[in-house]
């Protein structure tokens, strides 16, 4: 229960940047998911605020105190690691017990709480195993028992369902937010998966090469991108990205034609989403490159000029490929990018 | 070696090769030297025969010289140790020895003392060991300068021996040194009390062979994953708890295997006790190895020692045999 601070946070490892000058207030109780590719430092943010690495710069306050200097055993903050670190020697029961043991929590209490834990990840069965008897799946479970049987002023889960089919997945998304509502304990949440993120966020922090690209409610992040990374990572198909110029609003690419605001300028990207475009009108003229029927839509992929365009097209939409098409961009729905990539907004 | 298919007059392309028209426009030589490629230029010989033989034959110089010096004098010893041997005449007695020295007095006590040292030695090198590797592990120093810590190892045992001997015995350094500090009072007899005489030959034993122990489970530690010490870390163990709750656990089954490699060391100490004690006070720091030496060598009865020394081999196996399965064994549940 406490609110976590970073303060101009720096992880250099020699003269590589892990993490550069990031800055993030994440409230009490908030959950918040931290998003972006593989070996974008999330982890590494992750490790800092558990007090595992030791920021090159900056400060980190959680609660109210600074903890920069403050040792992990004495942050009290739980973590899910991504390579579980299960205790190998001890059973999943005395796994789960561990926290329990080391933090002084009265004996009477403990197996109470430790199948209070198993049962919310269903691994009441396999209480009894050592770790090295069990799937992969399994042990992540058992690492999020951990990590949730004792009550912390923070969680950290580094990409805890990773491993987990997609049934399981969906089933432990909802315990987890559940169980984060009722403990009201903060929560910092890494994963690779975009639907996690958006089902499970308060905010969602998108990072890239170290750096925060965005951060913002999932809807924010979906319908309101900063720039054009944050625009072509998030949705599934992402924003289709059209590299082209503007003049007198109007934005011409090979094969796309739109009237665009005035202020819109030179080289830019027009970022339109698969399902803001609609089969049939003067928007882009191109042929079909591709129809991918997956039961409750239809994509398309249109070539436009040398661009492929995704459309998502009506269930029932087939096409034989190599025919001309075109396509209408709903026009309430168009982002421009300038040439760095920056969202450009408004009449600014 | 000939090869009718491929030679210069053959008009006729290759002919397992699929684009076979094509190359009758290839000249002649393209042809001939790309097919013997397309099969391998090595031509496989070797007999069946020989191709199973190859990998022991390979071998064969290395085993015949690890039987000629280990399992040679092992069977001439068991087959020694079935006679009475007074120099070159041998008298058949079956197993006359074994039950003789059964019923030796000097026999179990040797076997008592190499027990007792040996197990009082192992204790403390390991215990010494494993406290010096929990608190050298996480320096990153230690690992530039391990080389240091082998240094008691690479001495000459009986040079070891000697400066032991030197230091206890005859040039008193030890009574000097606790003189100096108010210990004692004028000069120790270290082979003059059993207990003190065992205590020369533990000291030596531990001051020579602990860094092989702390090396051992240094690189143990550090090979141990991060991650699960980080964890336990947030789960608020303290250094120690971790260490005994979870490091130590791990190391289990390389403790075991060093600690029999140093047993089975130790049930063989001889060096130590044939230069500093060479057994006495009154037998009391006579070895295993020892009462063998001294059966062969300075009483010549070889049948006699011969059969203490296959018996001290079962006995040593047995016992690393069940420790190394038990410790295992159960490590896997
Ligand atoms: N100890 C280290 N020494 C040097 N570089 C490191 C170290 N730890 C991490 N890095 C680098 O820092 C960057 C960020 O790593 P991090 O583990 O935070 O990535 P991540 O976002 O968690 O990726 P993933 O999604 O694959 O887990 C990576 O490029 C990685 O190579
Ligand atoms: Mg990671």
């Amino acid at each position: 229960m406490a609110s976590i601070h970073l303060q101009n946070i720096e992880k250099k490892y020699g003269a590589f940047v892990g993490v550069q000058n990031m800055s993030l207030e994440i409230a009490d109780e908030e959950f918040l998911v931290l998003l972006g590719p593989s070996g974008c430092g999330k982890t590494t943010t992750m490790r800092m605020i558990a007090g595992l690495e030791v920021p090159t710069d900056g400060q980190i306050v959680i609660g109210g105190e600074v903890v920069t200097d403050i040792d992990a055993r004495d942050r009290d903050v739980a973590m899910v690691f991504q390579g579980y670190a299960l205790y190998p020697n001890m059973s999943i029961y005395e796994n789960i017990r561990f926290p329990l043991r080391m933090r002084g929590i009265p004996a009477s209490e403990h197996d109470a709480r430790i199948r209070r834990a198993a049962d919310m990840v269903e691994l009441g069965a396999y209480l009894d195993r050592k770790p090295g008897a069990l799937s992969g799946g399994q042990r992540q479970r058992a690492a999020l028992a951990r990590a949730v049987v004792r009550q912390p002023q923070v969680f950290l889960m580094d990409e805890p369902l990773s491993n987990l089919d997609a049934k399981l997945r969906q089933s432990m998304r909802v315990q987890i937010k559940h169980m984060q509502r009722q403990l009201r304990v903060t929560t910092v949440y890494v994963t690779h998966d975009q639907i996690e993120a958006m089902t499970l966020a308060d905010r969602i922090v998108i990072m890239n090469k170290g750096a925060i690209q965005q951060v913002g409610s999932p809807d924010e992040i979906y319908s309101d991108p900063a720039n054009t990374f944050v625009a072509g990572f998030i949705g599934s198909p992402p924003m289709n990205l059209i590299d082209g110029v503007a003049q007198d609003g109007h934005f011409v690419a090979p094969g796309v034609s739109v009237a665009c605001p005035a202020h819109v300028r030179g080289k830019v990207t027009l970022g339109v989403r698969p399902e803001d475009c609609s089969v049939g009108g003067e928007s882009a003229q191109g042929m079909v490159y591709g129809v991918e029927p997956t039961g409750d839509v239809t994509y398309l992929t249109v070539l436009a000029g040398t661009k492929k365009i995704e459309v998502k097209a009506a269930r029932a939409y087939r096409s034989d490929i190599d025919v001309p098409v075109g396509i209408t961009f709903n026009p309430a729905h168009l982002y421009f990018f300038d040439d760095q990539g920056q969202r450009i907004r408004g009449a600014a | 070696m000939s090869r009718p298919d491929c030679s210069w007059a053959t008009a006729k392309p290759y002919r397992s090769d699929p684009m076979g028209p094509d190359l009758s426009q290839v000249p002649a030589q393209g042809v001939a030297q790309a097919a013997p490629d397309r099969r391998g230029t090595l031509p496989r010989r070797r007999s069946p025969l020989l191709r199973k033989a190859f990998p022991y034959l390979l071998l064969a110089p290395a085993m015949v010289y690890l039987l000629a010096i280990t399992l040679y004098p092992g069977l001439f010893a068991i087959y020694q140790s079935l006679f009475v041997v007074k120099f070159l005449t041998w008298t058949w007695t079956g197993f006359g020895n074994y039950s003789a020295i059964l019923q030796d007095r000097e026999f179990w006590a040797a076997l008592g003392n190499t027990a007792l040292i040996g197990a009082i030695s192992l204790s403390l090198q390991t215990a010494i060991a494993l406290a010096l590797a929990y608190f050298a592990y996480r320096d990153p120093l230690i690992r530039g300068w391990r080389i240091v810590f082998l240094m008691p190892m690479l001495f000459m045992p009986s040079a070891v021996a000697f400066i032991w001997k030197l230091a206890f015995n005859d040039g008193r350094v030890i009574s000097d040194l606790l003189g100096r500090l108010g210990l004692i009072e004028g000069n120790l007899d270290w082979l003059g009390s059993i207990w003190l005489a065992r205590l020369t030959l533990i000291v030596a034993d531990v001051w020579q062979w602990t860094p092989f122990l702390f090396i051992i489970f240094v690189a143990a530690l550090q090979g141990q994953d991060q991650e699960i010490e980080e964890a336990a870390r947030l789960d608020g163990a303290s250094w120690p708890a971790i260490f005994w709750n979870v490091s130590l656990p791990m190391m289990r089954p390389v403790i075991v295997v060093a600690v029999t490699l140093r047993g089975i060391d130790i049930t063989t100490m001889f060096t130590n006790v044939y230069v500093m004690t060479q057994g006495s006070p009154g037998g009391a720091t006579e070895t295993m190895s020892y009462f063998i030496y001294r059966q062969g060598f300075r009483m010549f009865n070889f049948g006699y020692a011969s059969a203490a020394s296959v018996l001290m081999l079962i006995l040593t196996v047995v016992i690393a045999q069940t420790v190394v399965k038990r410790a295992f064994h159960s490590g896997k549940q």
